[in-house]
């Protein structure tokens, strides 16, 4: 069935797939993977897992495209909370230990191994104190500070109001920072 | 701005900047679901509601099923009118005599007649 990507929302896109266009799904999958693969592997650090998280919501995705109410939210909104919900189980699965060939390898770019380690370990006991925290606040601090969204949008993704987003990060952030504080030797923040 | 502040912001700002894309191999994946989930469609179509006969007649077996009722029943009610001697017999033989039993009472004609 042949469509114009470019003219099409997602929605619409949703709307043929479950029409049975394939050419729709491919679209979809070209248009929106990239953004879930990216939102997973900030939170998770780790491709692989990234990868089983996007490929997860992804089905998600086709499954409910029968019964997808337009009016209801964005394609991409959805998707946000999704994949936050799911990376936040694969974070609390993970448990405090972290195995260290669950974190990528270094960069070429990198500066040095020594600070790159640092850099990571810093990142990965951020990731744990993330997953940590009750859900919703783990969402709205991720969805601001490593999606960048604002936060009339986290509002809408976590169905909720600005003010209660607001709460949601500051109290997340004060118990990152009490969970983080023990371990500032050990993550080399005196040093900074 | 407390200096815990800065140092989460700074290392937020750090995992911010990472970024990966999607190898081939997880796209084609997600087709492979989406293939999946069309075909699943395809496959399996909403079957039209039936009404109650033919429910009863699924729940039985279907017309092979019904036919075999029939031809049973219709033997039963035959059997019944006019059995066999050999089944007069056979029940004499179990029971050790033969009970006439009428339903219809003795003298149901007697008023019709001359």
């Amino acid at each position: 069935m042949a469509h114009d990507a470019t003219n099409m929302t997602d929605a619409d896109l949703l709307a043929a797939f479950a029409a049975g266009d394939r050419d729709a799904a491919l679209t979809l999958t070209q248009r929106l993977t990239p953004r879930v693969m990216g939102q997973a592997f900030r939170m998770l650090g780790n491709r692989a897992q990234a990868e089983d998280v996007a490929q997860d919501a992804m089905m998600r995705l086709w499954k409910i495209a029968p019964d997808w109410d337009a009016d209801r939210a964005q394609v991409t909104t959805w998707l946000y909370r999704v994949v936050a919900n799911l990376c936040t189980d694969v974070l609390r699965k993970r448990g405090r230990g972290v195995a260290l060939d669950a974190i990528e390898e270094p960069s070429s770019d990198a500066p040095s191994v020594a600070q790159t380690l640092q850099t990571r370990a810093r990142e990965d006991a951020l990731r744990t104190a993330l997953a940590d925290l009750p859900e919703r606040q783990a969402q709205a601090v991720s969805l601001r500070h490593l999606e960048e969204l604002g936060n009339p949008q986290i509002a809408v993704i976590m169905d909720t109001n600005v003010r209660t987003v607001e709460s949601l990060i500051a109290r997340g952030k004060r118990a990152l920072i009490a969970r983080l504080s023990g371990r500032k030797s050990e993550l080399g923040y005196e040093d900074d | 701005m407390t200096d815990e502040d800065k140092t989460l912001d700074a290392t937020f700002a750090q995992m911010c900047v990472d970024d990966v894309m999607p190898s081939e191999a997880l796209m084609d994946r997600i087709m492979v679901d989406a293939d999946r989930v069309l075909a699943a469609d395809i496959v399996a179509p909403v079957r039209p509601k039936q009404g109650l006969g033919a429910m009863l007649l699924d729940a039985i077996g279907g017309w092979p099923s019904l036919g075999g009722l029939a031809a049973a029943t219709v033997a039963g009610v035959w059997i019944g009118f006019a059995p066999p001697d050999a089944l007069s017999d056979l029940s004499a033989g179990y029971l050790g005599t033969t009970v006439e039993v009428s339903l219809l009472g003795d003298d149901i004609f007697s008023g019709l007649d001359g």
